[in-house]
């Protein structure tokens, strides 16, 4: 297939496997229930905030722990400008709002009245307010975005990573202070967001993929591969005449930009702007998804975000109140699983002592715990409840320790998912340039020797298709020519000499 | 650590002359002004503040030289030290408020802690399975055991415990989280930094408690005190004393330790270079772990006194975060890398955070600076990273090409 048509076939494949991604967000629409609903919406949403983290994380390289801070200043943009009438009276008659009248009066709606656009300001038309809102949250951030990024990106590595928190820390702890509190309403936050668009699947998944064509876009591109060629080696880049400071503060002014967006959806989700919804937790989360699903392939990432998306939606049974006999015996069999796991583990590398003390003492205290959680069921040691507050991030936690520990660079690594692999087709077809080159050589005028003659000899016609059989021109030196005897063959073979005197 | 610097050539504006002089004299202006010509503070205020500056300093710099020291041998922002406070000073609230223990309880007590000895025993004997270092540990777990489970712990008791027990748990996050990734890219080793913070912090609310705890251990030193100076009364606690002095304790004894035993001498020897250590038969892993025993020792006598200063804990998923970072900061202001540095950086940072405030009180429409005062931190820490990283009196060890 040549290119053109193979490019149209991943379209159209693409295009379908939309169309069924569609019905079935449809079917979950109509018969999933609130919380399937509820779930997919938060993985649009996270979905969008991890891949504008790993477009900074992931393919330029770069540690960037103030994400919660641009996705506050999204969010709050995204609530100031929405809010409707009647939140905006109570916020006016609540004497500890430090809001002023000019700061209550920015909203869409206000700005569509005063240009004359009367005809959006209907409750019909509430999307394109919030679209505005969310576009204007999103610009907002993405200025944050260049005035933190412009002098932190001098620095490199971990400190550039202790910088970036610092500024996300900056902007959660200042919003509520009075410089800001008139625009963010202090500590008392925004009520009553509209909560039609991120808790609409549709709205969701239709940002969702849009951010990933652009994101796609972006690493295919010629930037997205300076931004590579940053990740791999800075210096190298640079010498390659990729402009370090514009290429780095570009990418991440790009990030903090689609961060906003995702902090507009995630207020909307919540139906509230607070201070507390914007904690450290949520670049955590994302750095997890990072993690997880490989560092720099968007595909991981969304893999990665299905994962804690998941653990945060479905991991609830973890943090219910259960018996102590429960507890000590799901403590006791972990112990045990972690000796076992020890011994396995000294076992396959050949350690000695296989049973090393650690390991028996482990086993020995897993066992005691899980026999006397049986055992010892009604005596009134055991007589209690408990709830583990938490377990959940504590579980995200420990996969993030795992996964750095035996596979740092992910489950897809930098692999991206393609129709051709998904098709198990050869990686490198050669190209119509390369087929049109091979129909050329093959032109039986060029091996009679008429190239001297002043007439071209190549017909016009020959193109891609005159040569069907073109061997991929990765291939073409790995290929063994029949006629040359391979290594050893029809040859007096001698191993080589051990030349003892030459290095004396 | 401590590591030769070396000036090259002469710098043009001598920037430490004028802000080490600028900075006090601006300061002095600003006391008159408030003092003498607006009369809203007199100066036995400002003694308060400098008095609370200096508790709070040596508070700082207690949890910074942990920073300080695990970054200069490993190169690590070791984002977990923020919850190893926090575990320390929950720890000896546990230890001072429940003691004693039903035997099960003080036996769990007893093991970790007696791991602890086991292992301090270990750096002077140079294994775990020396018989010195299996004896001591026995003693100590029998010994450990009766007293938990007998009498109750006075808080001198409950700060030494539970200083042994953050250092196993300093050691033990080493050897599990970090001490796989030996070799790995510096930022695969913060990320697991992070994670392990994380997983502390919501240990912490699973194990401990989930509310704001009091903190009043049964002792002498935190009774108020007050004191007249120069037409103002001073209000105060004994804890004016015992904080700083218990720090200078504290870093004399670990300034002996790195600059006088042998295991100092290899820790320094790594700091410089762990490579060439590991070639001179130095047990690298062995003084890494020595460097987050001691960082994590010191934490938690900072935990302790941080509990002391402000008679309460926060709830664990966030009270060690901020005291963290700003440690971070202060050891960074100081020249991460550098023991005096981190001493330094920590007090400067107080006087900085405190002064702020008391400087620039509400005034009629002017809301003061108050609350900024964690804004601060943060912002003297990026401040610092992009003008200076190399802090006070360190080197700079950021990531060169």
């Amino acid at each position: 297939m040549s290119d053109s048509r193979t490019r149209l076939r991943n379209v159209m494949l693409t295009l379908g496997v939309g169309a069924i991604v569609a019905v079935l967000l449809a079917l979950v629409e109509g018969n999933g229930g609130a919380k399937l609903n509820d779930t997919l919406a938060l993985f649009a949403i996270w979905g969008i905030a991890a891949l504008s983290l790993n477009l900074v994380n992931g393919t330029t390289g770069i540690l960037s722990l103030g994400h919660h801070g641009f996705m506050l200043i999204g969010g709050y943009v995204t609530s100031l400008l929405i809010v409707p009438a009647d939140v905006r009276e109570r916020i006016a008659s609540q004497a500890r709002s430090d809001m002023t009248p000019f700061t209550l009066s920015l909203s869409v709606e206000n700005a569509f009245n005063a240009v004359g656009l009367q005809a959006l300001t209907t409750p019909e038309t509430l999307w394109v307010r919030f679209l505005v809102a969310l576009l204007v949250g999103g610009f907002v951030a993405m200025i944050f975005g260049l005035i933190v990024g412009i002098p932190s990106l001098r620095l490199k590595g971990d400190y550039l990573a202790i910088v970036t928190f610092g500024f996300g820390e900056i902007i959660r702890l200042s919003a509520s202070t009075s410089l800001f509190s008139p625009f963010t309403n202090g500590a008392l936050g925004f009520a009553g967001v509209p909560n039609d668009f991120g808790k609409s699947i549709w709205w969701t998944f239709a940002i969702l993929g849009l951010t990933l064509f652009v994101m796609t876009k972006i690493k295919f591109s010629s930037f997205g591969r300076a931004l590579q060629g940053i990740r791999e080696d800075e210096i190298a880049a640079e010498a390659m005449g990729v402009n370090l400071a514009r290429s780095k503060v570009l990418a991440f002014a790009i990030s903090a930009f689609f961060a906003g967006i995702a902090g507009g959806l995630w207020v909307s989700y919540l139906s509230a702007a607070r201070l507390d919804f914007f904690l450290f937790f949520l670049t955590f989360f994302f750095l997890v998804a990072i993690s997880v699903g490989g560092t720099g392939s968007y595909t991981g990432v969304l893999m990665g975000v299905a994962v804690v998306v998941f653990v945060q939606q479905y991991g609830d049974p973890l943090e219910k109140t259960y018996g102590l006999p429960v507890w000590f015996g799901v403590i006791g069999s972990l112990i045990l699983i972690a000796a076992a796991g020890g011994w396995l583990y000294r076992k396959t590398r050949r350690m000695r002592p296989v049973l090393h003390p650690l390991v028996v003492v482990l086993g020995l205290i897993g066992l005691g715990t899980l026999l006397f959680a049986i055992f010892g069921q009604n005596s009134p040691a055991l007589d209690g409840t408990f709830q583990a507050f938490g377990m959940r991030r504590i579980l995200l936690a420990v996969l993030l320790i795992v996964i750095m520990a035996f596979r740092p660079e992910g489950i897809m690594s930098r692999a991206e998912f393609s129709w051709a692999w998904a098709l198990r087709e050869r990686k490198d077809q050669p190209s119509d340039e390369e087929r049109a080159q091979d129909a050329w050589l093959s032109n039986p005028d060029l091996n009679r020797g008429s190239a001297t003659s002043s007439e071209d000899p190549l017909p016009a016609s020959l193109t891609a298709e005159d040569a069907p059989n073109a061997v991929p021109f990765l291939e073409r030196g790995t290929k063994p020519d029949p006629d040359e005897p391979r290594y050893g063959e029809g040859r007096d073979w001698q191993p080589e000499q051990d030349d003892e005197e030459e290095g004396r | 650590m401590a590591a030769i610097t070396t000036t090259a050539g002469r710098r043009a504006i001598p920037w430490g002359w004028i802000f080490g002089l600028g900075i006090p004299a601006l300061v002095l202006a600003r006391i008159y002004y408030l003092v003498n010509v607006v009369e809203v503070r007199d100066y036995a205020f400002f003694i308060g503040a400098m008095v609370q500056s200096l508790q709070l300093g040596s508070l700082y710099a207690l949890i910074a030289l942990g920073y300080t020291m695990v970054y200069g041998i490993i190169r690590l922002i070791n984002f977990a030290h923020g919850e190893v406070f926090m575990v320390g000073a929950f720890i000896s609230y546990f230890l001072f408020s429940g003691a004693p223990f039903a035997l099960p309880w003080a036996l769990l007590w007893s093991a970790v802690l007696a791991w602890g000895v086991a292992f301090i025993l270990n750096l002077w004997r140079g294994s775990m399975t020396h018989p010195t270092v299996i004896a001591g540990g026995l003693v100590a777990f029998a010994a450990l055991t009766f007293l938990l489970s007998t009498f109750q712990v006075n808080w001198v008791a409950a700060l030494l415990l539970s200083m042994l027990f953050t250092g196993v748990l300093g050691v033990v996050i080493d050897r599990v989280a970090y001490r796989p990734l030996r070799g790995a890219p510096r930022i695969s080793l913060l990320i697991t930094a992070i994670a392990v913070s994380f997983l502390l912090q919501n240990t912490g609310l699973i194990v401990f408690t989930r509310n704001q705890t009091p903190f009043r251990p049964e002792t002498d030193w935190t009774a108020f005190l007050q004191f007249d100076v120069l037409g103002g009364t001073v209000y105060t606690s004994r804890l004016m004393f015992l904080i700083p002095i218990l720090t200078a304790v504290l870093v004399t004894a670990l300034t002996l330790f790195v600059t006088r035993t042998r295991l100092g001498k290899a820790m320094r020897a790594s700091a410089q270079d762990a490579e060439t250590a590991q070639m001179m038969g130095i047990n690298v892993n062995r003084v890494i772990a020595t460097t987050f025993l001691l960082g994590s020792m010191l934490a938690a006598a900072g935990g302790f006194l941080w509990g002391l200063n402000f008679g309460s804990l926060n709830q664990p998923a966030v009270m060690g975060i901020l005291p963290g970072i700003k440690a971070f900061a202060a050891a960074v202001i100081g020249g991460i890398g550098s023991l005096p540095g981190a001493v330094i950086g920590g007090l400067l940072l107080g006087f900085l955070e405190n002064f702020m405030t008391a400087l620039f009180p509400r005034q009629g429409d002017f809301p003061g600076l108050t609350e900024f005062k964690d804004t601060f931190a943060f912002a003297l820490l990026i401040v610092v990273l992009l003008v200076r990283p190399s802090g006070i009196v360190g080197e700079d060890l950021s990531e060169k090409v």
